[in-house]
């Protein structure tokens, strides 16, 4: 069964097609790269599937529910949950409350009355144990790393407890350690049944960790199918890879 | 007798007077991100309500000022609802949102003088009873006001750094795109800053009432005396605001030992000039 559909997706920007009659569709419990060259539309599809921007035309089905517009305080109801290219963590909060606030009292006075528990310091603490992060639960989020603040964003993401997780070159910049915790840490989602879409640059990693893999280019769908099928396609290493 | 203990207690008076209008505009400030004078209207609005109350109705002050302060908080939150809200919402920047602020504060204080004249009005007993201490005099309606300014800073210390409220908070401050995608009601939260701002901007417009009376014209005094204190405390920074509050009373009264009176806005705007020239970021930089 499919999670996401998209049929006939479009956006422009200032009179430039990000995005070109795209449809595709992700099965759940899968993992989906997707791939293509720089300014190809696949940040600007994860920001209309995270509902940051609306898109032109088309139509987004999550679940069987097809959304004539997807807000971005609807993603956590919908259950997707994201991490972003150029890392946004809140910087001048700590690590710990970073994370805190994602299990915060969704009841605004509830909220205002209530203090964090012992059972959402023990959620976060068991993330933080996750993403390696536990001894800087007190530091400042802009204290941290470039790799640290990544691995604190996918933490961020892990407690929204989403079926759908949009991963923006979660990969970039790290070192292989890192990277090793953030494909444990997908290889487990997969393993939970959650859905991971997986924005990546590096083909190692498309191969060795996602089911299928949709291609882009200018804003359009190029390939799509299993990365040992798709890789290999001429039209992909013409525009992908330049060969 | 040494004019310096009175010099020290009317800079503190200032510095707490400051601080209770900072408190509520940096809060609103920190989530919203634009320069709200009609925080400065609120006060007057309150002050008025307690006056309207007491001359119509005879309530007594602790009544008409709950009422007051309520009054100001409601009509904050419908402001932020009507006005600045859809504002936000059509992407509009800070600058728009502050000459709309502008637009807004000028007809609150048209309506103030149209129902209430631009006369200057008394709230509550101008013969308040005076203390003596180190040889300084201080009223009670004084005393109130350093009070008040210790127990909103630790009221909203607690809510800030204690609650579910208070991280988020923090969070929509930090990136309130991000905020509203791992679930944080936004709108509801920054509806509520805007109550609870508006509310302490009430409470010190009723303060300031009783101390040195009111006007409809006052408002404008309140916005810029809490917006040079947030600034250069550390604009959006609750704590940074406190500081400013009390260097510019101290800064003000000090200043103005052995020169008129007069001198003192000029002394405030010195200040700010030095500050956004030297240290953009204020105190605390943030």
């Amino acid at each position: 069964m499919n999670i996401i559909e998209a049929k006939n997706l479009t956006k422009h920007f200032d009179g430039v097609l990000a995005i070109d009659r795209l449809s595709f569709s992700v099965a759940n419990g899968t993992i989906t790269g997707i791939i293509g060259p720089n300014g190809s539309g696949k940040t600007t599809l994860t920001n209309i599937l995270s509902g940051m921007i609306p898109k032109d035309n088309g139509m987004i089905i999550i679940d069987g529910v097809a959304l004539e517009r997807l807000k971005s305080y609807d993603a956590r109801r919908y259950g997707i949950a994201r991490t972003f290219q150029n890392v946004r963590v809140f910087e001048q909060m700590s690590v710990l409350d970073n994370l805190l606030v994602v299990v915060t009292e969704r009841n605004v006075w509830g909220a205002l009355f209530e203090r964090h528990g012992e059972y959402h310091r023990a959620r976060v603490l068991e993330v933080l144990e996750r993403i390696g992060l536990r001894d800087k639960q007190t530091a400042l989020a802009r204290t941290l790393s470039y790799g640290q603040r990544k691995l604190l964003e996918i933490g961020r993401a892990l407690l929204t407890d989403a079926r759908v997780y949009l991963f923006d070159e979660p990969f970039a910049g790290l070192f292989p350690e890192m990277a090793k915790l953030i494909v444990t840490i997908i290889h487990e989602l997969k393993a939970d049944g959650k859905t991971v879409i997986l924005i990546e640059h590096n083909m190692e990693l498309i191969r060795e960790l996602c089911d299928t893999v949709i291609v882009m280019d200018s804003g359009r769908l190029l390939a799509e199918g299993a990365p040992k099928n798709v890789l290999k396609k001429r039209e992909v290493l013409e525009a992908y890879l330049g060969e | 007798m040494s004019i310096l203990p009175q010099l020290i207690i009317n800079s503190i008076i200032a510095g707490a007077t400051y601080t209770l209008i900072t408190l509520g505009f940096n809060l609103a400030y920190g989530t919203t991100k634009f320069l709200n004078a009609v925080h400065g209207s609120l006060a007057a609005v309150a002050g008025y309500i307690v006056f309207f109350l007491g001359r119509s109705f005879g309530l007594s002050i602790v009544p008409s000022a709950a009422l007051g302060i309520f009054g100001a908080s409601v009509l904050g939150v419908v402001i932020w609802r009507l006005v600045f809200r859809p504002l936000r919402h059509r992407g509009a920047s800070p600058a728009v949102l502050f000459l709309s602020s502008l637009g807004v504060f000028t007809m609150i204080q048209a309506v103030l003088a149209i129902l209430f004249t631009s006369q200057f009005q008394q709230l509550g007993n101008v013969g308040s009873p005076r203390y003596e201490f180190f040889g300084a005099v201080i009223t009670k309606p004084q005393v109130i006001i350093i009070l008040a300014g210790i127990f909103i800073f630790a009221t909203l210390f607690i809510l800030l750094n204690k609650t579910m409220f208070g991280k988020a908070v923090k969070a929509i401050a930090d990136d309130e795109e991000v905020a509203r995608i791992i679930g944080i009601q936004t709108d509801s939260v920054t509806t509520l800053v805007f109550a609870i701002s508006s509310g302490i901007a009430g409470l010190a417009g009723i303060l300031i009432g009783i101390d040195i009376g009111i006007q409809p014209t006052m408002g404008l005094w309140v916005f810029l005396e809490g917006a040079i204190s947030a600034i250069v405390g550390g604009i959006g920074n609750i704590y940074g605001g406190v500081l400013g509050s009390f260097l510019l009373g101290f800064a003000e009264n000090f200043g103005i030992w052995k020169i008129s009176g007069a001198w003192k806005p000029a002394i405030a705007f010195g200040i700010l000039i030095v500050f956004l020239t030297l240290r953009p970021k204020g105190i605390v930089r943030n």
